[in-house]
């Protein structure tokens, strides 16, 4: 019964740091219609900000967030404006090959200045696990989990009360009508952008207390992000924010009660299973 | 004008190897051959059906892993090998692209990566099948003779005529396709599914006919990539990398042109060998650049935008 | 003896019910037109019947067999073509190409069904356009071409979704003929229109759909005097 609450309790830790990220994947599709194949290499800049400010600055990660969020939020807008706003128009496809290229490119450019090595950032305060109830609950995961919350919560909080998350939901749901009310689309989806590429780089800050950070770390959260945006919905917050915690428990209790060598299959299949038969996501809300 | 280029590209061909004694030259004609078939085999479906998959490299690896395991358990002669890793290429992707299909555009290719990670994990898991991480060593290749001379697998020079006459087969194989009442259904396909069926195109089938042939010429290839290097695993023979240089290779050559992947080929290779030597995975930072200034700026690939320009100098 | 008969079709999306238990029969050579205030099903009915969307229930007979839940190019093949509301050609392709590719359907070989093509491509006044790409045609071009496409198809019956929408007085008046026309050569229409004249003159039958409910079946000057479908159209104090 305790490794059960252990597990559930890391899966949803670290489920709900997924669901951030996802959260902004979800968000430029649901407004764009672009997957971003780039989105695990805004995680990882977020990752090596932190870290880079911690080692040289000695600035504290859950610190140095709020520096990096508004950083990462102009890099995305900027990368909008100046690499992605010309391809979009060229198609779906093209726009998938064309972030596939940056992807490739900014992984690869990092392993180049910062090489392969795998780096860890060992906070001197969260080196021992709290122990609530006898359960183990890492302490720099659990500060993420609460400022993953936070940060989440804002967004809900600007999505649905202020004008300029009207006008993102509007766009989100038809382009054509809401430029007929008078919302700048491009700049809409050029904030959406940065706002989707902020909540990547954030979680990556957030996360690098917590995990081994490597330039290409970016090829294997994409793909979980996928899964997570697939079995939520493709352009559903709240159903990103389910996925990612589903994802978060699947693979904890999956490592522990099914064999860790295939934990990561049981994602793809999911991940499989729900694109078959139900694309719109587990919860039915996702476009299709 | 297309029959001379293609009559001088075939002599080109044939004599390459026999100017230099390089080994070196020698391989990188090899890789850029190998690179080619590698292209050709993922235009046919994402090119000419407009399918985009980022998981052609689960089809190399079965063709890889089929030639592999069926000389070194059961004897089989690498030929008959290279042409069962193709067959089993093609057996393998029928229920993928039955099930895959039944998703459009974006998901699709989400689903091509999925079918391939898994396909991967597999092969690293299944030890008692692929021998796991540790892969699959060819010692001695075959006691094999043409025209009654022995042939000498220490030398580049078989490998390169064999890989020569893969890629070219596969060039013929596309040019078929393109010129055919297939062909035309994959553009039609291409360009809008529901349209092409609503004019009696059916289009899964289509589909999962180009997937069949794309996978029988990447398990071909696999075949060869395991003759030639000797030595296999699950992460080099399935990795997500190798997908996407197939993909990158066709992009950047020209989609849905028959030469367009040997264009892509050399691209490829060039930029691999020229920042080999100064950064270990350098040549990958460029590979990126390389398909965003290409999908920026010339949407129709290096040999597509070639072909347009001599068009138009045509009048 | 009825071309296509229709019984108890019904389609749910999730909780909402789009089209009741509808039933109706096709009769050869007839024009039949349905009607109905927006939202009423029309569409639905056409992807339901070609293939585009599976039924939750009932049955469509076609010449007395079954084509339930064939794929929709299995429906073209069996002789029932659709033209879109929104013209969907093969944009990147030459108009040509766009009438080629159905022709190679029952005509295989590449240069008969090129001929087949182009004598469609003159029917349709569209000859001078053959090697544009569809992407640049006006819209009643275009509408033109979608035609054409489902002609290269030999279908029995014609679904035409909306064909007159977005076309001026005299092209109306021009579609109208041709939609007569194709009924002359064998070929049995039901189409959905918006336009009222147009369909009144050129329709046999009318069927009026509201709320994806068949609220009334007949010649054209009964149904629009029938109360029910006055009430659908402009609210119940009209009627």
């Amino acid at each position: 019964m305790e490794i059960f609450l252990q597990s559930v309790v890391s899966g949803v830790l670290t489920g709900s740091l997924y669901a951030m990220i996802a959260i902004g994947l979800t968000i430029v599709f649901g407004v764009m219609r672009i997957i971003n194949l780039a989105h695990g290499e805004m995680v990882m800049l977020g990752m090596f900000g932190a870290y880079w400010s911690y080692v040289l600055w000695g600035l504290d990660p859950f610190v140095s967030v709020v520096l990096w969020s508004p950083l990462m939020f102009a890099g995305g807008m900027l990368a909008y404006r100046f690499l992605l706003k010309d391809v979009i128009p060229k198609g779906e496809l093209n726009t998938l090959l064309y972030t596939a290229g940056l992807s490739l490119f900014i992984a690869n450019l990092a392993l180049f200045f910062w090489t392969g090595d795998y780096r860890t950032l060992n906070l001197p305060y969260a080196l021992m696990p709290a122990r609530p109830f006898g359960i183990a609950v890492p302490i720099a995961l659990a500060i993420a989990f609460g400022m993953a919350i936070a940060l989440t919560a804002a967004l809900y909080v600007l999505l649905s009360r202020t004008d300029l998350g009207r006008a993102i939901r509007a766009t989100a749901q038809d382009p054509q009508s809401a430029a007929l009310m008078g919302v700048n689309v491009q700049q809409i989806s050029m904030i959406t952008f940065g706002l989707g590429t902020a909540l990547a780089g954030a979680a990556g800050v957030l996360l690098v207390p917590s995990l081994y950070l490597y330039p290409t770390v970016g090829e294997i959260l994409i793909v979980k992000c996928f899964v997570i945006v697939v079995l939520g919905g493709l352009g559903s917050v709240p159903g990103a924010i389910a996925g990612g915690i589903l994802l978060g428990l699947v693979e904890s209790l999956g490592a522990v009660y099914v064999s860790v060598a295939y934990k990561d299959t049981i994602g793809f299949v999911l991940f499989l299973l729900v694109l078959l038969f139900r694309p719109a996501g587990l919860f039915g809300v996702g476009r299709t | 004008m297309t029959r001379i280029l293609a009559a001088a590209g075939i002599a080109l061909l044939l004599v390459a190897p026999l100017l230099t004694g390089n080994t070196f030259y020698q391989h990188l004609m090899i890789m850029v051959l190998f690179s080619t078939l590698l292209g050709t085999s993922w235009n046919l479906l994402g090119g000419f059906a407009g399918q985009v998959s980022f998981g052609h490299a689960a089809f190399l690896g079965v063709g890889a892993y089929t030639t592999m395991l069926f000389y070194l358990k059961l004897n089989l002669s690498p030929w008959l090998g290279m042409l069962a890793g193709g067959g089993l290429g093609a057996l393998f992707a029928l229920p993928i692209g039955l099930i895959c299909f039944r998703l459009r555009g974006p998901y699709f290719s989400l689903a091509t990566l999925a079918v391939a990670e898994i396909v991967r994990l597999v092969a690293l898991n299944w030890e008692q099948l692929t021998n796991g991480p540790v892969g699959l060593l060819i010692t001695t290749l075959p006691q094999i003779s043409i025209a009654g001379r022995a042939i000498d697998w220490e030398s580049k020079i078989p490998f390169y005529y064999l890989v020569a006459t893969l890629a070219v087969l596969a060039m013929t194989l596309i040019y078929a396709v393109s010129r055919s009442r297939f062909g035309a259904y994959l553009a039609a396909v291409r360009e809008d599914i529901d349209s092409a069926e609503a004019v009696g195109i059916d289009s899964v089938r289509v589909r999962v006919l180009a997937l069949a042939l794309s996978a029988f010429v990447a398990g071909v290839a696999g075949g060869f990539y395991a003759l030639y290097f000797r030595y296999i695993d699950p992460d080099a023979v399935f990795a997500i990398s190798l997908s996407v240089e197939m993909v990158f290779i066709a992009v950047v050559g020209g989609l849905a042109t028959t030469a367009g992947p040997i264009v892509g080929a050399v691209v490829l290779v060039s930029v691999a060998e020229v920042f080999r030597e100064r950064f270990a995975a350098g040549h990958l930072i460029f590979y990126g650049l390389f398909m965003m200034l290409v999908i920026r700026y010339l949407p129709e690939g290096i040999w597509g935008r070639l072909r347009l320009l001599f068009r138009f100098a045509q009048g | 003896m009825a071309l296509l008969t229709v019984s108890g079709l019904r389609k749910d999306f999730g909780g909402l019910r789009a089209i009741s238990d509808l039933s109706f029969e096709l009769m050869p050579g007839e024009i039949l037109g349905l009607i109905g205030p927006n939202g009423a099903g029309k569409s639905t009915v056409f992807n339901l019947i070609t293939g585009f969307i599976p039924p939750s229930a009932g049955e469509i007979l076609f010449e007395g067999k079954s084509i339930l839940n064939l794929k929709p190019s299995a429906v073209v093949k069996k002789g029932i073509a659709r033209t879109f509301q929104v013209a969907r050609p093969f944009r990147n392709l030459s108009v040509l190409e766009n009438v080629v590719l159905p022709a190679l359907l029952h005509e295989p070989s590449r240069p008969r069904a090129e001929a087949k093509a182009r004598a469609l491509l003159e029917r349709m006044q569209l000859a001078a356009k053959s090697g544009t790409n569809a992407a640049d045609l006006s819209l009643s071009e275009q509408k033109r071409l979608e035609i054409a496409r489902t002609l290269a198809t030999d279908p029995k019956i014609l679904f035409l979704d909306e064909p007159m929408g977005g076309l001026n007085p005299s092209e109306v008046e021009d579609a109208c003929r041709l939609v007569q026309r194709i009924r002359q050569d064998g070929i049995t229409i039901i189409l959905v229109e918006h336009h009222m004249k147009a369909i009144m003159a050129i329709s046999d039958r009318l069927i009026v759909l509201h709320h994806g409910v068949k609220i009334a079946e007949g010649i054209p000057q009964d149904v629009v005097r029938n109360r029910d479908v006055i009430a659908a159209y402009l609210g119940k104090r009209a009627a």
